[in-house]
């Protein structure tokens, strides 16, 4: 089975994919930010990482980036349930959920998932991205 | 006091004949009784002569008959009404003779001597065998009276000439003033707000004909002013009314996404919330055998879930519908002046700020709230890029025309933001990807590098363009370019022949 990461600021979150994936019998780390993923990656290699894409300091985005750039062989999951990074910055509603997976597409993701979903859609993306052929599935 | 012009002619003509006709009168009279006086007693004095020489020269003396003939024919052809002659101490007189007339014993050398009314003379005649006197009577009144029928016809002449002036006087005068009374008129209806009345006058007076020419030509430009200010004044409270119309809209968009921001912001927490839920239901689903209590409720937790899913669903749809814009044509300078307020508000004092706006600029196709943001990010950016938090940045807007292409379209308008900065500058390599979102060549932590992204999505939705021009170390400027909407027709949106990084 494909060892997996997942890199999540939000602790239930966190403990429930790794619930979900153990019992699909993934082995599964789990890192609270994108620079202790990229720690954690350096240390214990992972086949896919899941990833969000709002968390404080580094955004899912900028982790996927230096994923993509140190590790291009890891494939990558970006999660998303839209949102803004903190009330006081001047934000739009243009910016969807959409709109940060498309970036997170953009940088190098191999499969997007809008919260919530269900244990199958994961399973589902976790094949899906196995599959996809071996190089880097990026777009850039 | 005052006095109008035909009221000083026509006491100005009374003035002058009440000092005229009065002297004119007496010298009238003077002349008249001079002459008819001076007629009486000649026309007396030669009939007394000549019937004294008959006398002394004939031989009537001797015969009383012959006297008495004489003296009745000197009564009869001279007004008479007294004659005797006195011959050697015998008084013969007229049987003609007035009755109750007598001599008084004097002589008149004057008309009217006295108040009797009878001119007396008397003659000496001197014969050799006579010493006589011829006494003469002569009757003043008739003469009187023809002097008073004169002066009496001379007062009707003077009276009716008077008349004749009067009237004259008062029709020149009227006619004099006419032309000033009606320019009165015109210049009171002026002063009333009726600015149509010409205050050209008919009239032959040089002097009236041209100061009615200068007062229309003066009317015609005080029309032009007025009118002048009117406008500006309307327009003025256009402006206003537009301000107050936009200060409300932001205001009610403001609230609808305060409310839409508050329900996303809660959707989203509520998606994280959720996941867990419905993982840790599944995962527990899984693992209790069916058809059991536990296996049913914790599908109903899953349903439950997936209902919880929906209605945020819902939420953030209304969220987005709350705050999405709505591009129309609009006035971008109060809209970028209202921008540029929020900003100075936020940034030190060490930064200038320049603003160039000097409308009125042609309208076009924006949403007042989101192009708030687009100049507030560009700022933003603007800001974030001086060195130690101190320079200039110089915001406005200004109109420009695309050259045409040469394949027959008519040359674009445009209407240009801009966002000057005196900062950093942009390295050449970086530039090409400043408007990718979570772009940020800040450290990390700084800045989510959505700002300039946000720019470019609300740009493209307005159908504008955002380019920029870079210097490292001299600073860089950002412009938004809107398509100038041609009167009554569709906005065409073109990225064609613009310069720098276009996107």
């Amino acid at each position: 089975m494909k060892s997996v990461l997942v890199i999540e600021d939000e602790p239930a979150i966190r403990k429930a994919l790794q619930r979900a994936l153990v019992s699909a019998g993934h082995p599964v780390q789990v890192a609270n930010n994108g620079t202790e993923g990229l720690e954690a990656l350096k240390t214990q290699t992972a086949d896919i990482v899941i990833v969000d894409i709002i968390m404080p300091r580094v955004n899912g985005v900028d982790t996927i980036r230096a994923i993509v750039r140190e590790f291009p062989n890891v494939r990558i999951i970006a999660i998303s349930g839209g949102g803004n990074f903190s009330p006081a910055e001047y934000q739009p509603h243009a910016i969807k959920t959409e709109a940060y997976l498309a970036a997170a597409t953009v940088a190098g993701a191999h499969a997007v998932l809008t919260k919530p979903f269900r244990t199958q859609d994961v399973i589902h993306a976790i094949s899906t991205v196995t599959n996809l052929p071996s190089g880097n599935g990026s777009l850039i | 006091m005052k006095t109008s012009i035909s009221m000083r002619m026509a006491l100005f003509a009374v003035g002058v004949h009440a000092i005229v006709l009065p002297a004119l009168y007496y010298g009238f009279n003077i002349v008249v009784t001079r002459s008819d006086t001076d007629l009486f007693v000649q026309h007396v004095r030669t009939l007394s002569r000549n019937l004294a020489e008959e006398l002394e020269l004939g031989d009537a003396l001797g015969s009383p008959q012959r006297v008495a003939n004489l003296l009745d024919q000197a009564v009869i052809n001279g007004d008479g009404v007294f004659a005797a002659l006195v011959d050697n101490g015998q008084e013969i007189q007229s049987e003609l003779n007035s009755p109750g007339v007598h001599w008084l014993g004097r002589q008149d050398f004057t008309f009217r001597f006295d108040t009797d009314q009878i001119y007396f003379i008397a003659l000496p005649i001197s014969r050799p065998d006579h010493t006589a006197e011829l006494r003469l009577g002569f009757d003043e009144r008739p003469t009187n009276e023809q002097i008073q029928s004169a002066m009496r016809r001379t007062l009707w002449v003077l009276v009716i000439y008077l008349f004749i002036s009067l009237t004259a006087a008062m029709v020149w005068s009227h006619s004099l003033s006419r032309p000033v009374v009606q320019l009165q008129r015109s210049s009171r209806k002026i002063a009333r707000g009726d600015y149509a009345q010409s205050l050209r006058v008919k009239t032959d007076i040089l002097e009236l004909h041209d100061l009615g020419s200068d007062l229309e030509y003066m009317r015609n430009q005080l029309v032009g002013v007025n009118e002048r200010l009117q406008m500006e004044m309307s327009e003025k409270v256009r402006a206003q009314e537009h301000r107050h119309e936009l200060e409300s809209r932001l205001r009610h968009r403001q609230r609808l996404e305060t409310v839409g921001t508050l329900a996303g912001g809660i959707a989203h927490e509520f998606n994280n919330v959720l996941l867990p839920i419905v993982l840790f239901a599944e995962a527990a689903l899984a693992e209790s055998p069916e058809h059991t209590r536990v296996h049913q409720d914790l599908q109903e937790i899953l349903a439950q879930a997936y209902r919880a899913k929906e209605v945020v669903e819902k939420i953030l749809t209304f969220s987005r519908s709350a705050g999405a814009p709505k591009p129309d044509l609009i006035d971008l300078e109060p809209v970028v002046g209202e921008a540029l307020r929020l900003f100075r508000a936020l940034i030190p004092a060490t930064v200038e700020l320049r603003v160039q706006l000097s409308g009125p600029y042609p309208p076009v196709r924006a949403d007042a709230a989101m192009t708030i943001q687009m100049v507030m990010n560009l700022c933003t950016n603007a800001y974030q890029a001086l060195r130690d938090r101190t320079g200039v940045i110089r915001v406005g807007l200004r109109e420009l025309l695309e050259p045409a292409t040469g394949d027959g379209a008519a040359p674009k308008a445009f209407l240009e933001l801009f966002v000057v900065d005196s900062g950093r500058g942009i390295e050449p390599g970086t530039v090409p990807r400043i408007f990718e979102p979570f772009f940020t060549t800040r450290d990390v932590g700084e800045g989510t590098g959505l700002g300039l992204s946000v720019v470019h999505g609300i740009a493209e939705s307005f159908g504008a363009t955002v380019s920029v021009e870079t210097e490292v170390g001299r600073g860089t400027t950002f412009r938004v370019r809107f398509p100038v909407v041609p009167a009554a027709a569709g906005q065409g949106s073109s990225n064609e022949h613009m310069s720098g990084a276009s996107i």
